[in-house]
C-alpha cells in the first residue's frame, strides 16, 4: 500500500514537472527532460552514494517503453562552516544521461544566505545556472579554499557572506558560497554516475537514437559515446550517426566516427560513404576520416577508387595520409599507382617526394608509371641508395 | 690487475682510437643522420674544420635555405612544418634539446583554446599535432560543444608532453625540415635578397643564408638582432616552474592547520607568499602543476633564464622542506619537475599594427586577419590570476600587420612576441593562438619567397588560400 502511494505521488510529481506546473509556495527550477515522454513507472533504486547523507534511494522515472526519463534524489543534510551548521532540504533531478535538470524545495522551504536572508529570485536563477554548468571551476576548489586566509592577497570582504575568496566569488551565489559549493558537488557526484549506470542497463539502439535527437550537445555526445561496446546499431541509428560526420561540430564528428568499429567497416557501403564524405570535408574532418579508414580490416575497391581519383585535390599532408592508408592496406595496384604518379608532376616537392616514395615502395611494373619515375629521378638528380 | 679489468681497458682504448680516426660526418651518418632528416646535405654551400687546438676543431658551415625559423617552440614548430609542407627548403634552429618550448620543455602541456562558442577557430597543423598526441596517448578531448563558462581550462587539452615533443619532431622531419638543436643566433645581417644569420652551437659555427626569416623565439630575439626596436614592460608577468608532488592523501590533511602554519612561515619570512600564489591548499590539492610563480622570470638571455630556473627550483625545494614538517605530509615527495621555468612575458615587436586590449575584447575583425585567437585576458601578477572572460560570441582576430616589425623586409614573427599592448598580449600569448600565428606567418613567408616579395606585400587572397589549404582557419571564411 505504501509503495503504491509513493508511486502515485511520484507519478503526480512527474506529471507536474512535465506540465510545467509549479505548486504555489513551492520553489522549483528545472530544465525540460531530454525525452519528452510521459512518466509511466517509478522505480526506487537503492544505491551506494558513498557520501555522508542519510539517503540511499535514487528515484528512476520510466516511460511506457521503459526509457529512463529522469532521476531524483531527496537530500536532507547540513551546510557547515564557521563551526555552525544549517539544514538543507532539497530534491535534485537529473535526466536520462545524468545531466542536471533542476532542483525543488519542499513547501514553505527556502534557501537562505549567510545572514539568514532568503534567496531572491535572481539568486535562485543564478544557483540554477551554476548547477547547470558541468564545467564550473567549483570542481577544482576544495571546501577549505572558499574562505581565504586573513592576509590573503585575494581577500575581498563580502558584506553578506563574510570573506569569500575573490576567485571563488564569481562561481557561487554571493552570501551562499558553501551552499552553492555543496550542491554543485552533489549534482556532479556519485548520483550522476549512478543515474548514468542505471540508464546503461536499459540502453537500446532506439533509446540512443532518441537521445541523439536532444537539442543539448552533451546529450548527443553521451549517446555517441554509448554505441560502441553497448549496442549493435540498427540502420536507423547508423544513419543518424553518419549525419553527424559533417565537420559542423568537431566533437560530434569525432565522437560519431569513434562509435564506428573496425568490424563495422567491413561493410563496403560504410567505407565508401566515409570516403565520399572525405571529398567534401574540411581538413580536421579529413584527418579523422582517414584515421578511421586506417582501422578497416581491408580497404574496399570503391573507397580506394574514390580516394585515388581525387588524390590531387587534397592538401599535401592529406595526400601523405592517403598514401599511408594505401600502403597500410597494400593498395599498390597499377591503377592506383597511375593515379598517384600524377603527383610526381606537382611543383611542391613535399608532395612529389611523397608520391615518389610511395611508388618506389609499391614497386609497380606499369610502364607508364616507370617512365614517369625515370623522368622524376632525372629531373631531381636522384641516385638510388644501395 | 685482474685479467677482466685489463681486457675492459683494452677494449675501451681501441674504441677511442677508432673514434678519433672516424670523421665527424661519417659519425653522424652512422647514426642515421640522413634518414632522420638531420643531414645538412641539401642545404650545404661550404664547410670546413677550423682547428681550435691540437685536439679540437670547430666545424664552420655555410648553409642556404628558403626559409629560416628561429625558435622551435609552440609557434616555430608549426611555422617550420607549414613552410616544409608548402615545398620550401626550411631550417629550424632551436637552442635546447627538443622542440615544443613551453608545451614540452616548460611542461605547460595543455594547449588551448582551439574552440570558441561551440565552433573550431584554430585548426590546421597545430590542431593536427595535438589531436595525434591525444590519440596516441588514449586521451579524450573535452566536449567543446558546451561553453566553458568561467572555467576556460576545461577547454584546454591535457597532453603527454614528452610524447608531443617526439611527435612534433617526427612531423618536422617528415616535412623535410632541417632541425638544428643546441644552436642560437649571434648575428643577423640584412642581405640583398634576405638575411645572413650566424649561429653558434656545440662544435659548430654556422652561417645560414635565407630569403625569409621567421622569428619564433618568443622574446623577439631575432628581431632585435636584425636591428629592429622591441617593446617591454617595466614589470613582466611571473613565470612558472611546473612540477608534480605526491606521497600524501589530501583527504587526511588538516587544511586549517596547514594554512595556519604556512602563514606563520610567511610572516617569519622563511616562505614567500607570492611563490605559490599564497595558496598552500591549492598547491596540495592540485599536487603541483601550474601553481608556482617565479617573479620576474625572463628567458631573454642565458643569465636571466638561469636565474629564473634557480629561483624556481630553490623556492620549490624550500616549500617542500616546509611541507614535510607538517602532519600527514611527512612523506611528501617530488614526482617530477620540468627542466626549466616557463616564461610568460618578455619582449614584443613594434609591428605595423599593435593589437589593443579594445581590439581584443571586442573581437575586431581586421581586413588582413590571418588567424583567430581565443582566450580570456589573463594577466598573472604577484596576487595570482583572475581571468577576464570574453563576452559571448567574441572571437578576436590577428592581423598580418601585427606579425611584421615596422620597416622590416623579409622578416615576420609568430607567437607571444606579436605586436600588441600588454593586456591583449596576456591573451594572445597562449599556445593555440601561437600555433595559428605560426602557420599564418609561415604561409606569408612561403608566398613572399615564391613571389620575390616581403610578407607584408604578398597577395592576400593567395595567403588565405594557402593557409586554408593546409587546414588553417582564416577569419572571415568561417
Amino acid at each position: 500500500m505504501k509503495t503504491i502511494t509513493r508511486t502515485l505521488l511520484f507519478l503526480f510529481t512527474g506529471i507536474l514537472i512535465l506540465s510545467g506546473y509549479f505548486p504555489p509556495g513551492r520553489i522549483q527550477y528545472s530544465h525540460p527532460p531530454t525525452l519528452p515522454l510521459p512518466v509511466d513507472t517509478v522505480l526506487y533504486q537503492i544505491v551506494d552514494f558513498k557520501d555522508d547523507i542519510a539517503n540511499d534511494t535514487l528515484v528512476q522515472s520510466l516511460s511506457k517503453e521503459g526509457y529512463p526519463i529522469s532521476y531524483t534524489r531527496h537530500l536532507r543534510t547540513g551546510v557547515c562552516f564557521d563551526n555552525k551548521c544549517r539544514p538543507l532540504d532539497i530534491t535534485l533531478h537529473w535526466n536520462v544521461t545524468g545531466r542536471y535538470l533542476g532542483f525543488e524545495l519542499p513547501e514553505k522551504e527556502f534557501l537562505s544566505k549567510y545572514d539568514h536572508e532568503p534567496f531572491t529570485e535572481a539568486e535562485y536563477l543564478r544557483l540554477h545556472a551554476i548547477l547547470t554548468d558541468s564545467l564550473s571551476a567549483l570542481n577544482n576548489f576544495h571546501y577549505n579554499e572558499i574562505v581565504p586566509t586573513a592576509d590573503s592577497t585575494y581577500e575581498k570582504v563580502d558584506a553578506v557572506s563574510g570573506a569569500t575568496s575573490a576567485n571563488v566569488l564569481e562561481h557561487v551565489v554571493e552570501g551562499a558560497a558553501f551552499t552553492t559549493y555543496k550542491l554543485w558537488h552533489l549534482v556532479y557526484g556519485t548520483a550522476k554516475q549512478q543515474a548514468e549506470a542505471l540508464t546503461c542497463q536499459r540502453l537500446t539502439p532506439e533509446l540512443i537514437r532518441l537521445i541523439l535527437n536532444s537539442t543539448h550537445p552533451s546529450d548527443k555526445i553521451w549517446a555517441l559515446n554509448h554505441i560502441n561496446g553497448y549496442v549493435q546499431p540498427t540502420p536507423a541509428l547508423r544513419q543518424a550517426v553518419l549525419s553527424y560526420i559533417d565537420g559542423k561540430d568537431y566533437n560530434l564528428t569525432e565522437r560519431a566516427l569513434n562509435s564506428i568499429t573496425a568490424a563495422d567497416l567491413a561493410s563496403d557501403n560504410l567505407q565508401s560513404t566515409l570516403a565520399q564524405k572525405l571529398l567534401e570535408a574540411n581538413y580536421s574532418t579529413q584527418k579523422l576520416l582517414l584515421a578511421k579508414l586506417n582501422e578497416a580490416p581491408a580497404l574496399d575497391g570503391k573507397a580506394r577508387k574514390l580516394l585515388a581519383k581525387n588524390i590531387g585535390s587534397f592538401s599535401g599532408q592529406v595526400i601523405s595520409n592517403v598514401l599511408d592508408l594505401f600502403l597500410r592496406h597494400h593498395t599498390t595496384d597499377a591503377e592506383t599507382c597511375r593515379d598517384v604518379s600524377d603527383l610526381l608532376l606537382v611543383k611542391n616537392p613535399f608532395i612529389s617526394k611523397k608520391a615518389y616514395a610511395f611508388l618506389i615502395q609499391a614497386n609497380t611494373k606499369d610502364a607508364g608509371v616507370q617512365k614517369r619515375l625515370i623522368q622524376y629521378k632525372t629531373e631531381n638528380n636522384l641516385i638510388e641508395v644501395e | 690487475m685482474k685479467p677482466w679489468i685489463r681486457l675492459r681497458i683494452k677494449i675501451r682504448a681501441i674504441k677511442i682510437n677508432s673514434m678519433t680516426k672516424m670523421k665527424r660526418r661519417s659519425a653522424l651518418a652512422s647514426l642515421g643522420s640522413i634518414s632522420l632528416g638531420i643531414s645538412s646535405k641539401d642545404f650545404l654551400l661550404k664547410e670546413k674544420e677550423v682547428p681550435v687546438n691540437a685536439f679540437y676543431s670547430i666545424k664552420k658551415q655555410t648553409l642556404k635555405t628558403d626559409i629560416l625559423v628561429i625558435g622551435g617552440g609552440t609557434a616555430g614548430v608549426i611555422a617550420a612544418i607549414q613552410a616544409g609542407r608548402a615545398g620550401k627548403k626550411t631550417i629550424l634552429v632551436e637552442n635546447v634539446s627538443q622542440l615544443g618550448g613551453t608545451t614540452t620543455t616548460g611542461g605547460v602541456a595543455y594547449p588551448g583554446i582551439f574552440f570558441a562558442w561551440g565552433k573550431q577557430v584554430i585548426s590546421g597543423i597545430g590542431w593536427e599535432l595535438v589531436k595525434e598526441a591525444v590519440d596516441l596517448n588514449d586521451d579524450t578531448l573535452p566536449n567543446f560543444s558546451i561553453p566553458h563558462g568561467r572555467n576556460h581550462p576545461r577547454h584546454q587539452i591535457r597532453l603527454n608532453g614528452q610524447l608531443y615533443a617526439m611527435l612534433i619532431e617526427e612531423k618536422c622531419v617528415q616535412a623535410g625540415v632541417h632541425i638544428r638543436f643546441y644552436e642560437t643566433p649571434t648575428k643577423i645581417t640584412p642581405q640583398k635578397n634576405g638575411w645572413l644569420v650566424e649561429t653558434i652551437g656545440k662544435g659548430v659555427n654556422t652561417e645560414i643564408q635565407c630569403n625569409q626569416l621567421i622569428d619564433c623565439t618568443g622574446n623577439a630575439f631575432a628581431t632585435t638582432l636584425a636591428g629592429y626596436p622591441v617593446l617591454r614592460e617595466e614589470v613582466t608577468q611571473p613565470g612558472s616552474l611546473m612540477f608534480q608532488i605526491g606521497g600524501y592523501d589530501f583527504e587526511k590533511l588538516d587544511l586549517n592547520l596547514i594554512k595556519e602554519k604556512y602563514q606563520e612561515e610567511i610572516k617569519k619570512g622563511t616562505l614567500d607568499k607570492y611563490e605559490f600564489r599564497n595558496n598552500v591548499v591549492g598547491l596540495l590539492k592540485s599536487q603541483g602543476d601550474n601553481i608556482s610563480h617565479v617573479m620576474g622570470a625572463d628567458s631573454t638571455t642565458s643569465e636571466s633564464h638561469t636565474l629564473a630556473n634557480i629561483q624556481g627550483r630553490a623556492s620549490l625545494l624550500n616549500t617542500i622542506r616546509f611541507l614535510r614538517t607538517l602532519p600527514n605530509l611527512e612523506k611528501l615527495k617530488i614526482i617530477d619537475v620540468q627542466n626549466e621555468t616557463a616564461v610568460r612575458e618578455t619582449y614584443r615587436i613594434d609591428g605595423h599594427y599593435q593589437i589593443s586590449h579594445e581590439d581584443y575584447v571586442t573581437g575586431k575583425m581586421f581586413d588582413d586577419a590571418v588567424s583567430y585567437s581565443y582566450y580570456p585576458i589573463d594577466l598573472h601578477d604577484e596576487k595570482g590570476i583572475i581571468p577576464k572572460h570574453l563576452n559571448e560570441g567574441v572571437v578576436p582576430t590577428i592581423p598580418l600587420r601585427a606579425l611584421i616589425p615596422k620597416n622590416s623586409k623579409n622578416l615576420i614573427v609568430a607567437g607571444r612576441c606579436v605586436s600588441s599592448d600588454r593586456l591583449a598580449n596576456s591573451a594572445l600569448r597562449v599556445q593555440a593562438s601561437s600555433m595559428g600565428m605560426g602557420q599564418a606567418a609561415a604561409a606569408a613567408a612561403v608566398l613572399a619567397h615564391t613571389h620575390g616579395t616581403t610578407p607584408l606585400e604578398v597577395p592576400f587572397a593567395e595567403l588565405k588560400n594557402l593557409i586554408e589549404s593546409h587546414g588553417g582557419i582564416v577569419p572571415g571564411l568561417v
